[in-house]
């Protein structure tokens, strides 16, 4: 597991590329045909879902696109309508409890005890998961220390800024020693430095522990260090891959005119560029490497465009491009 | 999984927090004084008019009941509020059933109703109003049987409570017909015939008679003595809680339910 991550940090293709061709992946969650639906509206749609052992996972989508039922169903708090579905080598349905004592969960809202200290809140959460107390103690700290709480350890949960209180329940999460880590939204709601403190700890927790983790994000720039991910749309997989190569199909640049220009010129640039995207008052071109002219089309566009801007295509093109490609085809 | 210790940590936890909640044990030490010294104090002296005697000792089964009802109850009943919180998020995705943890939940309660009761029969010893002898096994029984009952109760209220809003509902149509109708103030056999059978139906007048066994009556004094055997009491009790238990288990482990706790993890799916 921890192979792998290793050649990816050389530059080497991730250990997930090699799928099923050069080895035999264990896999830590496999689903066919989920379906779910609440009163009427499908939330999940047939989802087929595998995730290898000591992969990093994400799902990916605005929000009801289906990802948050798909976590509750994974992680055995919503059973699925139809399907079948294995985390950490147990059914879902058969042994939900078994499945609950080997996977960690980090959800939107914290599951902590705001009245008790951090410390006893881990120490309650491993008496839950029927540990000692010496095992307690001695994950507890390690933990604290990997996410940089040592210092807040008597400090009460409802003391603790937003930052602090996700890695805390992250460490709740993974006092056990799951073998497969949800992550619901975890930089939810926090600031942009919080975000990348969870991050950072995230980071180290992969480096340290090559754990598997599925994640689901709609910040989807956080996603671009997912081995794989899948975007899901209206309770269906609209599209999967590993992130850099998903993003290396959308060309080399993407262009944004603003405001829209005329549909004469318009036509005339796709046929250049191919069939843009208009996303509120703007309208998006995938540039193929070596098109990207900014000097002629800033000629061209004189007058008609109030910015004309080039930049590097990320997670959120990819979507925006399927999402279309989608919708077209429906 | 060996399940002492989760549910040591559970326990501990509710008695942790009754014992940093000193002030609310105290206090709830208030309630059942006020019944026994102000309204004992004065109907007992009414009664005593009419050559009637003993009617505060009658109430001391009647108000070790109530700090039970009242204690084991409101413990069991906080799974409402939990509810809200990150606690029962913390239940949700551990390693046990849903039957589990209201399982645990109602022993837990059931330790803070008794704690309340030790408390409150340690204050009457000191005030005097314990008598020896008495039959510490049956005062054991129906002390346990009514907590377990009150919490088996309190659980059922809880489960089927979406917020704790309608708690003054709860306290006004359930907790206090409960206590009135149930022997603790006044022997049930001179009831009308309708408040009677409310009584008969009523699980806690057999805990309150069970107590009542427990510190029989001087010789010679029928109108306060016990309403029922011993027998029926313990078959009463453990029928309602058997009862109580199983439909909150079987409320708590629909899928219903835990689709509900899991969009409460979520912010997002607020349905």
């Amino acid at each position: 597991m921890s192979g792998g991550r290793g050649l990816e940090r050389a530059g080497l293709p991730p250990a997930s590329s090699q799928l099923g061709r050069d080895r035999i992946v264990t896999m830590a969650i496999r689903a066919r045909a989920l379906r779910k639906r609440y009163d009427g509206v499908t939330a999940v749609d047939g989802l087929d879902l595998d995730v290898a052992e000591g992969e990093f996972f994400g799902l990916l989508g605005p929000n009801g696109a289906g990802k948050t039922t798909t976590i509750h169903i994974l992680a055995t708090l919503t059973r699925p309508d139809d399907g079948e579905l294995r985390v950490a080598d147990c059914d879902v349905r058969e042994e939900p409890v078994r499945v609950r004592s080997r996977i960690g969960l980090v959800f939107q809202e914290s599951a902590l005890d705001g009245t008790l200290s951090a410390w006893e809140n881990l120490c309650f959460t491993g008496a839950l998961h029927g540990l000692s107390q010496p095992d307690v103690e001695e994950r507890a700290g390690e933990l604290l220390n990997l996410f940089d709480l040592g210092a807040k350890k008597n400090a009460r949960v409802a003391t603790l800024s937003g930052g602090m209180r996700r890695a805390l329940d992250i460490a709740r999460g993974l006092l056990h020693r799951p073998q497969v880590l949800f992550l619901d939204e975890p930089t939810l709601g926090l600031d942009v430095i919080n975000r990348r403190a969870i991050w950072r700890f995230l980071e180290r927790l992969r480096q340290q522990r090559g754990m598997t983790m599925l994640l689901t994000t709609h910040y989807l720039e956080e996603a671009r260090n997912c081995d794989r991910v899948v975007f899901l749309d209206r309770g269906k997989p609209i599209e999967r891959g590993q992130p850099a190569e998903l993003i290396a199909r959308m060309g080399e640049y993407i262009l944004e005119i603003e405001p829209v220009c005329s549909e004469y010129r318009a036509r005339a640039l796709a046929a250049e560029l191919g069939q843009p995207i208009q996303e509120n008052e703007r309208l998006l071109f995938r540039v193929p490497p070596g098109k990207a002219d900014v000097a002629s089309l800033q000629e061209r566009m004189r007058g008609e465009a109030s910015s004309i801007r080039l930049r590097k295509p990320d997670l959120n093109d990819v979507y925006v491009w399927t999402h279309h490609k989608n919708v077209d085809r429906a | 999984m060996n399940m002492t210790r989760p549910l040591a940590a559970i326990v501990g936890r509710e008695l942790k927090r009754l014992l940093r909640q000193r002030g609310r044990l105290l206090s709830s030490m208030a309630r059942p004084l006020i019944w026994l010294l102000v309204i004992g104090g004065g109907f007992g002296s009414m009664l005593s008019q009419f050559g009637r005697e003993g009617y505060q000792q009658f109430l001391v089964p009647g108000v070790l009941c109530m700090v039970l009802l009242f204690g084991a109850l409101l413990s069991a009943l906080s799974l409402v509020y939990d509810k809200e919180s990150g606690v029962m998020r913390m239940l949700i995705v551990a390693p046990f059933s849903r039957t589990w943890i209201i399982l645990a939940r109602t022993f837990s309660g059931s330790l803070v109703g008794l704690a309340h009761a030790l408390l409150l029969l340690a204050v009457l010893a000191l005030l005097g109003f314990i008598h020896w002898p008495f039959n510490v096994g049956l005062l054991a029984l129906g002390m346990i049987a009514t907590a377990l009952l009150s919490a088996s109760l309190g659980m059922l209220i809880a489960v089927f409570s979406k917020t704790l809003e309608n708690f003054a509902v709860i306290m006004n149509f359930f907790i206090f017909p409960v206590f009135f109708l149930s022997g603790a103030l006044y022997p049930i056999d001179h009831l009308p015939q309708a408040l009677r059978v409310i009584t008969w139906v009523n699980p806690f007048s057999y805990g309150v008679d069970l107590l009542k066994h427990a510190f029989p009556p001087p010789e010679g004094n029928e109108v306060f003595a016990t309403d029922f055997t011993v027998g029926l009491d313990v078959a009463m009790l453990a029928l309602w809680i058997a009862v109580a238990l199983m439909t909150a288990c079987a409320r708590f482990s629909r899928p219903r339910m835990m689709e509900r706790f899991a969009a409460r993890l979520s912010a997002s799916r607020r349905s």
